[in-house]
């Protein structure tokens, strides 16, 4: 049993004359090429030798026999194969004849691979865009990409998108070295089978690896996301949570709740919760009631008061002046953003209210909390401005104990 | 690339020019050296080249293919491009002619 050593697989898998000659300095160490991984190069250990190594490349990703026995016949010994690339090795002191004695006629090995690798990324490149424009439309045709990115529900797929964007790069990388490489054979340059790899093969190596982390940390982010969304019923007390209740607002003994019941849950009273990693904690509700007997002014029907909140908190502080904003653009229509009043409060590091009629809006921030809340009722708004500012308190203070 | 009439490489016209008789893939090579009398030892990896892409052309063909062994013949069409290549070869030496009066001179 002889012991296999591991390397990492060099990404630059175009430099056919760096590989020959990095194989063949490793037979000198006594590690003879065993098998091309995806991640890693097989070595068997065994006594050193003097080895001469040739990669060919073939149309397909299979070699055929004919082509190994006329090799084999050449003292060319198959060693192994990695996709359009296959290996042979024979040792230096046997003289097999030179595989390839007319660079020209090698060029045309590369043909079928080149063409290959231009489709490929012509392809990519295609879908790749396509992506990203559906993506940039997510994040930036509402004009609110802070909010885009705290309720994080496209992170991942920017980040894949990123990744594949490298991967078109690397692609272009790996067409235009084959292309030169055939240029080159073409104009009789033949290939260096004992060219320098020791700079130029193993110094983006570890990138493979790093991308495949990337990758998986980051398909961890919508299965997070997953559990911790959920809607619940709102409890008829305050119970704890870091919101603005009816209740406290309207302090009428008459009021009831308006329900609306689907699968369980009071659609019309709920809180739900969301999980990113720019807001590890987010809520969003609604509650409405209705006050039998009496009236909106306008003689419309009967009293129905309702609240609706968004709160967020943020792992960044530095996110919160621009959110502030993009829940203002997200939940106002147009002529409404400017009308926003910035009031100085005694407790709230920043406040926002915008009041006409019966609807009044607020936007609040204490240390990394946001909290929006939009009210339709008759309540004074001072009042809806107490309550925002004593709930993000508790939540504040919760969060930093 | 198919062969379009052109010039063509060396490797193509010393192989088209051993399969004048059927042969096969190793004694090809050795058939190649003897009629270049030792000047062209062509590698597997080129003969190997050649072969398939000529197949494709219709320039040789297939003449015997028991499991491993495949045996090649070249084509009438084969044998017609040989032959326009060795005239316009001929009118190579031809022309050249005028190295050799310089030489005399």
């Amino acid at each position: 049993m002889s012991k296999i050593v591991r390397k990492i697989r060099p990404s630059e898998y175009w430099r056919i004359g760096e590989h020959e000659s990095y194989f063949s300095d490793m037979s000198l160490k006594g590690l003879h090429l065993h098998k091309i991984g995806t991640y890693f190069i097989h070595f068997k250990k065994g006594e050193p030798k003097r080895i001469e190594y040739r990669m060919e490349v073939t149309k397909k990703k299979s070699i055929t026999y004919e082509q190994i026995d006329l090799y084999e016949e050449n003292g060319w010994e198959y060693v192994t194969s990695y996709q359009y690339f296959h290996v042979f090795s024979s040792l230096e002191e046997s003289n097999a004849p030179e595989i390839h004695t007319d660079p020209a006629e090698q060029a045309y090995t590369l043909q079928r691979l080149s063409k290959i690798l231009l489709v490929n990324l012509i392809a990519m490149s295609l879908a790749v865009a396509l992506m990203i424009g559906l993506l940039s439309a997510t994040w930036f045709l509402d004009g609110t990409p802070v909010l885009r990115l705290v309720e994080g529900y496209i992170i991942q797929q920017s980040i894949m998108s990123i990744l594949f964007l490298y991967y078109v790069y690397y692609s272009i990388q790996a067409t235009r070295a084959i292309r030169s490489l055939k240029r080159d054979l073409n104009e009789g340059k033949a290939i260096n089978h004992h060219a320098p790899w020791q700079s130029s093969l193993h110094k983006n190596a570890i990138f493979p690896f790093f991308y495949a982390g990337i990758a998986l940390v980051s398909a961890i982010l919508p299965v997070m996301q997953l559990i911790k969304m959920d809607t619940y019923t709102l409890p008829q007390e305050d119970g704890g949570l870091p919101i603005v209740r009816l209740a406290d607002i309207e302090q009428n003994p008459l009021l009831q709740r308006d329900e609306y019941y689907i699968d369980e849950v009071d659609w019309a009273n709920r809180y739900s919760t969301n999980w990113s990693i720019f807001a590890p904690v987010q809520y969003e509700t609604d509650e409405g009631g209705i006050v039998e007997g009496r009236m909106w002014l306008d003689e419309s029907g009967t009293y129905s008061p309702s609240i609706s909140s968004e709160i967020y908190e943020l792992t960044f502080q530095a996110f919160a002046a621009p959110l502030v904003k993009d829940l203002i653009k997200w939940n106002s229509y147009k002529e409404e953003i400017d009308s926003y009043v910035e009031i100085d409060h005694a407790t709230l590091d920043e406040l926002r209210v915008h009041e006409e009629e019966e609807q009044k809006q607020i936007v609040a921030v204490k240390g990394k909390v946001v909290m929006y809340v939009r009210y339709y009722g008759y309540a004074d708004v001072d009042h809806l401005i107490e309550n925002v500012a004593q709930k993000i308190e508790v939540f504040a203070e919760k969060e930093n104990t | 690339m198919s062969y379009n009439g052109g010039p063509m490489t060396e490797a193509m016209y010393y192989v088209l020019l051993a399969l004048i008789r059927p042969n096969h893939g190793y004694q090809l090579m050795q058939s190649i050296t003897e009629v270049s009398r030792g000047r062209l030892k062509m590698g597997p990896g080129t003969l190997y080249g050649v072969l398939s892409r000529m197949q494709k052309d219709g320039l040789i063909v297939l003449a015997k293919d028991d499991g491993r062994r495949k045996t090649y013949e070249i084509t009438k069409e084969g044998e017609q491009a040989l032959r326009v290549e060795y005239e316009r070869l001929k009118s190579l030496i031809n022309d050249s002619r005028i190295l050799e009066e310089a030489n005399d001179e």
